[in-house]
């Protein structure tokens, strides 16, 4: 049995046949080509397949395809705007966020997600915004300056981003 | 694997009387989805997702609804939630991670009737209701009575949760939640205790006491010996320390790759402890007296 589904992804409509069974994280990947969720646990618990749904972060691993019918969902490849880096994801370049890069397109949508509901998030809310999201290299230290300094850029002063980017 | 999308509780029903056994009911999907990929898909899924006006935060006649498909972080973020039950405001905070809780229904935690289930030690205390429909009508369950054992409720095969009503407790009564964790976010609680305490007019007695434990046994329980042995008496340093062993003798753990059963045990008493100290503190802005 499969099911007919229509959604927007990173701003463009999709239709698609699908099994009901299937998880919005394989139908992204697998079925329309959006990579950047990434698979690891498949579980629900280290957030590398995080996506916003409707605005909001969530596992897509353990979402049901079907559940997003009529849905909008953004995945990483969706922030960049004409060639030019999110100063979320610029933030994480700049402060050396990442090493073996698995974790982060999970944790940019956890930030970005974080900095469209708050403007100026407390140290308290940014652990919590990234508490569901799980890097095994970098110690989260870099993580948390990478949030701040893109918090900042996006508050519009001029933070580490913006020197390194002239 | 057949696959349905009712769009009402009565067309949900009937598809859960057809398949029986058969039918796995699906909501936010964080837990049907893992072992439908781990252990084995379900003959029938029946997703209740689409089912209009079960996602809801009413107040009325003194208690609160809560339909089932609200998902915990609206939970989290009600104000109405966060001043009226704080109990149940502590838990959905303390729910696994931020993407489960925009995930996850109160609903799906309640059915799941996982005894370490985030929401079931305080809703137990809360003395709330589920309100279930099947096909023969309504019924409404008590909670002291809803669980069976793991993954078990009186709901069976055929019942489909439609609310949870909690009334509200009285307004000089506080509680606490404490939950026993090696990490703070996406972690099983190895413990889980829900403390509410109703002071009497003086404020040195206890008018009433209600604890609720999680993880300890086959479902969540209510450690009812502990609560008499509080109820109606002055909270003193020695007696409060007596409830919690009581409490703790109470608990039926197992032991699992989280801790041993004697462990748990040591920590149902602490906690129990902690969290009668803490609501006293609360009802009285002093320190139980020795």
């Amino acid at each position: 049995m499969s099911l007919n589904i229509r959604l927007v992804v990173n701003g463009t409509r999709h239709r698609a046949k699908i099994e009901p069974s299937l998880s919005l994280l394989d139908f992204l990947r697998d079925t329309l080509g959006y990579k950047g969720a990434k698979i690891c646990c498949n579980t629900g618990e280290c957030g590398a397949c995080t996506v916003l749904f409707n605005g909001k972060p969530v596992n897509s691993c353990v979402v049901l395809a079907a559940d997003a019918a009529g849905a909008e969902i953004v995945t990483v490849e969706g922030l960049a705007e004409g060639g030019r880096l999110h100063p979320v994801q610029q933030a994480f370049i700049d402060t050396a966020a990442v090493q073996c890069g698995y974790c982060i397109p999970g944790f940019i949508i956890s930030v970005k997600a974080l900095l469209d509901r708050t403007k100026n998030p407390t140290p308290e809310e940014i652990e919590e915004a990234v508490s569901g999201n799980i890097c095994r290299c970098t110690g989260y230290t870099k993580i948390i300056d990478a949030i701040q300094i893109a918090a900042r850029q996006l508050q519009g002063s001029t933070g580490l981003t913006s020197k390194a980017r002239s | 694997m057949d696959y349905f999308e009712p769009k009402t509780l009565r067309e949900a029903v009937s598809l859960l009387a057809r398949y029986g056994e058969k039918a796995k009911v699906i909501a936010g999907g964080t837990d049907v989805l893992v072992d439908m990929k781990f252990k084995e898909e379900p003959l029938c899924l029946v997703n209740i997702k689409r089912i209009p006006g079960m996602s809801y935060i009413r107040e009325e006649k003194g208690s609160l609804r809560i339909g089932a498909l609200t998902p915990i972080r609206e939970i989290e973020t009600s104000s109405v939630v966060r001043q009226k039950l704080p109990l149940l405001w502590e838990s959905a905070h303390q729910f696994a991670s931020l993407q489960i809780r925009n995930t996850a229904t109160i609903g799906g935690n309640v059915c799941r009737a996982s005894p370490s289930g985030e929401t079931l030690a305080p809703l137990l205390v809360l003395e709330a209701s589920a309100v279930a429909r099947f096909s023969k009508g309504e019924k409404k369950l008590p909670f002291t009575e809803l669980f069976l054992g793991p993954g078990k409720t009186l709901l069976g095969a055929k019942g489909l949760l439609r609310e949870i009503e909690v009334p509200l407790p009285s307004k000089e009564s506080r509680g606490a939640y404490l939950k026993h964790a090696v990490r703070g976010a996406m972690d099983i609680a190895m413990v889980g205790v829900a403390v509410l305490v109703t002071p009497d007019g003086g404020g040195k007695k206890a008018r009433d006491v209600r604890i609720g434990l999680g993880a300890v046994a086959p479902t969540p329980i209510r450690a009812k010996r502990a609560e008499k042995a509080l109820r109606g008496k002055a909270m003193a340093r020695a007696l409060v320390e007596e409830a919690a062993r009581i409490a703790a003798s109470e608990s039926s753990p197992i032991s699992d790759q989280r801790s041993s059963a004697e462990y748990r045990r040591w920590i149902v008493e602490t906690l129990t402890r902690r969290g009668l100290e803490q609501s006293w503190r609360a009802v009285t802005g002093k320190e139980i007296d020795g």
